[in-house]
């Protein structure tokens, strides 16, 4: 032991003024980004009165300890986690699903008219939200709808009698709308990330599945699916963030309190006429905690699809 | 049993400026179990023919038959023939084992345990059935090539396409797997066709050589006689290495007048080039002859310039006259000691000179092949 303890100060004396340099400037990185989480960390376990006392980032005394805030918080957003996660799963999976599928159409397989489709997706990432609130809206509210009720009354009028009606939009229906929109909306970029990752797949790869007799599905299902694994890591994480931390869609599109989730929840904890800072920071981590598992569980592939290994 | 046909095919592509020629026409026959080499220059069209024969690119003029069925229109699975890629193209995901059953679980509904025989079977004949459960990436250059090459022969193909597939190979790995390959190729009495830009390997490999230049083919033959009969200048250019010495020349008389040298042509010669007074002199540098004396007609003075020792033989690079960069090269045997500076006598004998038109590029007059000696078997 004394032997390495002998090598490690030695070590530290040999080391070069850069290299102390670096890590200073690395701690002091450190320290700045993870302070504002562990002001929240610290708030979140203090009494009002504590918070009032003591300096924002100060740990609270045994007297201004509480569990209190976290627990309001935690039951307050409980439901709206779920709902949450009900929500963007599915759209997370389904927009790299289809988003893989389609950069897989548009690079791989050769077809009249490709450009087109590419420039149309590539616009269809730069549509901001607002601009297509009311429109949407009104497609869920109104268009279709009318259209399901026609085209169910219509075709299977002979079962229904021209009786059948659209469900009144309920919770699960306002979740699973949302999902449907955020899955869609989330289409282009996950097209455009997988992209540029199958244009670095070899030509000559796909050409031998080819001629080994594979069908276009097939190679997509063989070939491209596995190898597309880091870059499914990339979408999913980046995805997931994008739908969960979304509050403006769902704000237009649910409105039963049942089916709220996590951010309007979190809106609602806060937006409140007395600010309590212990219960917003609380509702901030336990609002976060999902992204952050997201990101811990799938980090190491995140970083290969990124670096393109 | 299968015999390819090129008739005719050709292939262009259209460019901002028009139409671009990738092949022009190019007819071969390949019999079965034929070993054909495509050589030519980068560019000059051999693996569009190669990708038009495999059914990756299409075809804009003329017919690829197989058997005497038309296979233009077929999709590259529905051809029966597979292909080794230069980067050999492996599936990096997939173990060796699994590389080389995805073509027969695609392609037939064989089942899974014919399969893993025949996949087995083929490992073995490669010498890398210790390798089987092994991806890609944990092989060495070499064995990736056995299995590419593996990949092709377990699917039992009417043909066998190979684009390149040694050249990202160390030159001794590349000399071993070239007669291996050749072996091979003999075994499975496959017809093959093999593209390369390396004229050793389709010297060494092929039965015949079909070589290409801006898509049109110049000549296609067995080596000997594309090294010794070649139809044109570019062919007599591209085969063989060091290549052939040019000399342009003008035909006067009974004489061929150069820059450097004056060359005295036999009646029998002057008869076979009747007509052509621009002629191309062509002479191979073995068949330069180092004389001491000026022994009969044709021996000029030269000086050396630079001498490649390669030890069975020495390349020397000689020059008419020192102040002009009119370089020739010559090889002598390995034992003959030349040194740089020194002068010397070359005779061109007339027996192995070949004459070019050389406006058109075609050959009038290739070498006499009279010295070809057979050697007769020992009882």
């Amino acid at each position: 032991m004394s032997i390495r303890d002998g090598d490690f100060i030695d070590q530290l004396r040999s080391t070069e003024n850069s290299r102390i340099g670096l890590y200073a400037l690395l701690l002091a990185g450190i320290a700045f980004y993870l302070f504002p989480v562990e002001t929240a960390v610290m708030t979140m376990f203090k009494t009002e009165s504590a918070f009032a006392r003591t300096l924002p980032f100060a740990p609270p005394g045994a007297d201004g300890f509480t569990l209190d805030a976290l627990a309001t918080a935690w039951n307050t957003l409980r439901p709206g986690l779920v709902n949450s996660l009900l929500m963007a799963i599915p759209a997370t999976l389904v927009s790299a699903l289809l988003g893989s599928m389609t950069a897989y159409g548009l690079t791989t397989i050769s077809w009249r008219g490709q450009v087109g489709v590419v420039v149309l997706i590539i616009a269809g990432i730069f549509i901001p939200y607002q601009a297509v609130l009311v429109p949407l809206a009104q497609f869920w509210f109104q268009v279709l709808p009318g259209l399901l009720n026609g085209f169910v009354n219509t075709v299977f009028g002979f079962i229904t009698g021209g009786n059948w009606q659209y469900p009144s939009r309920n919770g699960y229906v306002q979740l699973l709308q949302l999902s449907i929109t955020h899955a869609a909306y989330g289409i282009p970029i996950c097209t455009l990330l997988f992209r540029s990752y199958y244009q670095s797949i070899s030509d000559e790869m796909i050409e031998a599945a080819r001629l080994d007799g594979a069908s276009a599905f097939s190679i997509y299902r063989n070939i491209i699916l596995p190898l597309s694994l880091p870059m499914f890591a990339v979408t999913l994480i980046y995805q997931f963030t994008q739908v969960y931390n979304d509050l403006l869609f769902a704000l237009v599109l649910v409105n039963e309190p049942a089916s709220q989730v996590a951010t309007q929840r979190l809106a609602a904890l806060t937006g409140g006429v007395v600010q309590s800072f212990n219960t917003t920071m609380a509702g901030a981590i336990v609002a976060a905690l999902p992204t952050l598992l997201v990101y811990i569980m799938f980090g190491e592939q995140f970083a290969k699809g990124v670096a393109g290994e | 049993m299968a015999q390819l046909t090129l008739d005719k095919v050709t292939k262009t592509f259209q460019d901002d400026d028009g139409e671009i020629i990738a092949v022009d026409e190019v007819s071969i026959d390949i019999e079965d179990g034929e070993f054909l080499c495509v050589v030519g220059p980068s560019g000059c069209g051999k693996s569009t023919t190669l990708r038009m024969i495999a059914g990756l690119e299409d075809i804009t003029r003329g017919e690829i038959r197989l058997d005497g069925q038309i296979i233009n229109d077929q999709p590259p699975a529905r051809r029966n023939v597979a292909m080794v890629f230069q980067s050999y193209a492996l599936y990096p995901h997939m173990t060796v084992r699994e590389n080389m059953a995805f073509g027969l679980e695609e392609s037939t509904d064989m089942p899974d345990d014919e399969i893993n025989e025949r996949v087995e079977k083929a490992c073995k004949d490669m010498g890398i059935f210790e390798l089987i459960d092994r991806k890609p990436g944990e092989l060495s250059g070499g064995q990736q090539q056995r299995v590419a090459l593996g990949r092709a022969i377990v699917r039992d193909p009417e043909v066998f396409l190979m684009d390149e597939p040694l050249a990202n190979l160390d030159a001794k790995l590349k000399a071993e797997m070239r007669t291996e390959l050749q072996e091979l190729q003999q075994d499975l009495d496959v017809s093959t066709v093999y593209v390369t830009h390396d004229q050793t390997e389709a010297m060494t490999m092929s039965d015949r050589i079909a070589i290409l230049n801006d898509g049109v083919l110049q000549q296609c033959a067995t080596p000997l006689e594309c090294y010794h009969e070649p139809n044109n200048l570019f062919v007599a250019g591209f085969i063989g290495e060091p290549s052939m010495n040019f000399f342009p020349m003008t035909l006067d008389g009974s004489t061929l007048t150069g820059e450097w040298f004056e060359y005295e042509l036999s009646d029998e010669t002057v008869a076979a080039v009747e007509g052509t007074t621009d002629i191309t002199l062509g002479i191979r540098p073995e068949d330069i002859e180092l004389v001491q004396s000026d022994t009969g007609p044709n021996v000029f003075d030269s000086t050396v310039h630079v001498v490649e020792p390669r030890g069975n033989e020495n390349t020397a690079h000689l020059q008419f006259d020192e102040s002009m960069d009119d370089q020739f090269i010559a090889t002598v045997g390995g034992m003959k000691q030349l040194n740089a500076g020194q002068r010397v006598k070359v005779r061109f004998p007339e027996n192995a000179i070949h004459l070019f038109d050389t406006a058109s590029g075609q050959a009038i007059r290739n070498r006499t092949l009279d010295e070809i000696e057979t050697v007769e078997s020992v009882v």
